[in-house]
Formats: C-alpha cells, structure tokens, sequence
C-alpha cells in the first residue's frame, strides 16, 4: 500500500486513490443495481454506476461527450420512471 | 482526494440504508462529490459547464424518482 | 507536511465559510417553511418518521430534489476556482437554468451562487485557494446529509425556529 500522496492544489491528473475510489463506485453501483429488486431502487443504484464513471470520461478530456451523457442519462431515467410509476394520484 | 473518499461513503450509505426515500439525501452528497471532483480534474473553463450538467441531472432524477415514489409524475400545472 | 497541515486547516475554514453561506441563505429563503415538490414533502415526512425535525426534514428535500444555496456555492467555487469571478457567474446563470427546469423559483440558488463567488474570491485574495472551497463545500454537505439525518433535521428545524421568530 503506497503511502497516499500529499493534497496539492494544483494536481491536474488522476491518480491511484481516485481510480480507485471511481472504480469501487462504479462496481458497488454496477452490483447494486444487479442485486435490488424494486426498480425505484435499481434507478437509485444506476445514478451511483454513473457518478463513478462520469470522471473517468472527464478525466480523457471528453468533456462534450461528459455534458452529453450527463442530460442524457436522468431523461432516461425519467422514461423509465414514466413506464413504472405506480399510483397516478 | 477527499472528494472521491466523501464519493465512497456516500456510496456506502446508499447502498446500506433500507429506506428508498431516505437514500436520496446520500445520492445527492455523492452528487456534490462527483462534482466538485469534475471540476477539479480539469481545470477548463468547459468543465463548469460539465459539473453543473451533472449535478442538475441528478438532482432532476433524484426530483424524479421522489416525486414518483411519493404518487404519481410531478405534473403541475 | 507543514503545507499539507495548512491545506486541511483551509478545508475546514472553508468548510465552516460554506456552511454558514449556504444555511443562511437557504432560511432567509424560507426552505424549511414546506416541501417544494411533492417528492420534497415525502423525503420531509420520511425523515420526520425516523425521529427528526419536519422543518429540516423539508429542508433536506428541498436541497436534493432542487438546486438550491448549497448547489450555488459549490459550483460557483468550482467557477472561481476555474475562471475567476466571470466563472462563478457562468456557474450563477447554469443553476438559475437549473432550478427553472426543476420547477423552482431559482432565487435561492441563484443568490446563494452570486454571494459565494464574492465570498469565494475574497478568500482567494488573501492566500486561500479556491480548490479548498470545492473540498470545503463537499464536507459541508456531507455534514448535513450524509452523518445523521435525524440530528441535521433536527439541528435544521431549531434554527428554522429562530429564523421564524
């Protein structure tokens, strides 16, 4: 286990920790969303897989490509709600 | 770093708290971690642009979900 | 190692300069007074089942199914931090879009963003960066939603009392 590196200010590239954190997020997420049953709570486990990949597109300097995915992906989350949705009031 | 560490332990408590509403709360600190550390990966003046998608992504996918989990879509008007 | 121990004490003023912004603001703009949104209301009541307080519970709800103050002050240090002051008004006009597309006045959060770039440029001039607001702002949030949910309603819901009057 490498000693963690110090907080600088100004630390452009991801390092080890970040990959590492980003990478349990998104297999936790990826898990969780396996494991759930109710979809309300496969859609909650879906934004955490999300959340962990979204730096990592970031992080290649795809920032049009992290905008696009970021509008895209709670519309089709709403689609899925709109399919789901239980008891219109 | 602290960033992605906060990331983590929100991730844990979404994934061990019971109650679907009260997940939320810990999505949304998850949120706020994935966004400041989009900002603070690369500084360039688009990834504003990139952190305030996300984070108003889902913030409107958590509305979402709450608002249909509730009863029924958020229709006013 | 005595730059590190300087950085995390300027996380932790940072984080004590965000928290006061973002709480402050979010009561001056009546958050705790009722949930927003339906699904606001619900996390509300939820939280208030639990054991916490209703007001702060509303309040929770409303920051998660919402841009509001705090979503303002993290994005503008992340404008500042970038940019500059025209950064943080960048950051202003996309969560004012923001809470027009989840049907919120957007007051709150516009507000909460324009204060926090001033107050986040300020910082930066005397030696703070503004990286340490970033981090700041996180901790902060993860303060009120991430520890307990019963004793931040419930911390929330007291001063929503004093706000009140």
């Amino acid at each position: 286990m490498p000693s963690p590196a110090p907080l600088q200010e100004d630390w452009i590239a991801v390092n080890e920790v970040l990959v590492l954190a980003f990478a349990i997020l998104v297999i936790l997420g990826a898990l969780l969303t396996i494991r759930e049953s109710d979809p309300f709570r496969k859609l909650i486990s879906l934004g955490i897989m999300i959340g962990g990949v979204m730096p990592f597109i970031v992080d290649r300097g795809l920032l049009d490509v992290a905008i696009a995915i970021a509008l895209i992906a709670p519309l089709s989350t709403l689609f899925t709600l709109m399919v789901c949705g239980r008891g219109e009031s | 770093m602290g960033c992605a560490i906060v990331a983590v332990y929100a991730a844990l408590r979404v994934a061990l708290e019971s109650d679907t509403l009260r997940k939320l709360p810990f999505l949304n600190v998850l949120s706020f971690a994935v966004a400041g550390s989009i900002a603070l990966i690369i500084p360039h003046p688009l990834s504003i642009v990139a952190a305030a998608a996300y984070f108003v992504g889902s913030t409107l996918e958590s509305n979402a979900i709450a608002s249909t989990f509730a009863g029924g879509l958020d229709r006013r008007e | 190692m005595d730059g590190t121990l300087l950085i995390l004490l300027q996380i932790l003023v940072a984080a004590a300069v965000c928290w006061i912004n973002f709480v402050a603001i979010d009561l001056f703009f009546k958050l705790p007074e009722k949930g927003g949104v339906v699904g606001a209301a619900a996390i509300g009541k939820r939280i208030e089942e639990k054991g916490g307080g209703l007001h702060g519970g509303f309040m929770m709800g409303n920051i998660v199914s919402s841009p509001d103050a705090s979503a303002g002050t993290l994005l503008a240090s992340c404008g500042v931090f970038i940019a500059g002051i025209p950064g943080g008004l960048l950051a202003a006009l996309l969560v004012y879009i923001g809470n027009r597309i989840c049907h919120d006045p957007g007051y709150a959060g516009t507000t909460g963003c324009i204060t926090a770039t001033f107050i986040v440029y300020g910082f930066t001039l005397i030696g703070f960066s503004a990286a340490a607001f970033i981090a700041g702002m996180v901790i902060a949030i993860l303060t009120i939603q991430g520890i307990s949910h019963v004793h931040a309603s419930r911390l929330l819901s007291r001063l929503w009392k004093v706000r009140r009057g």
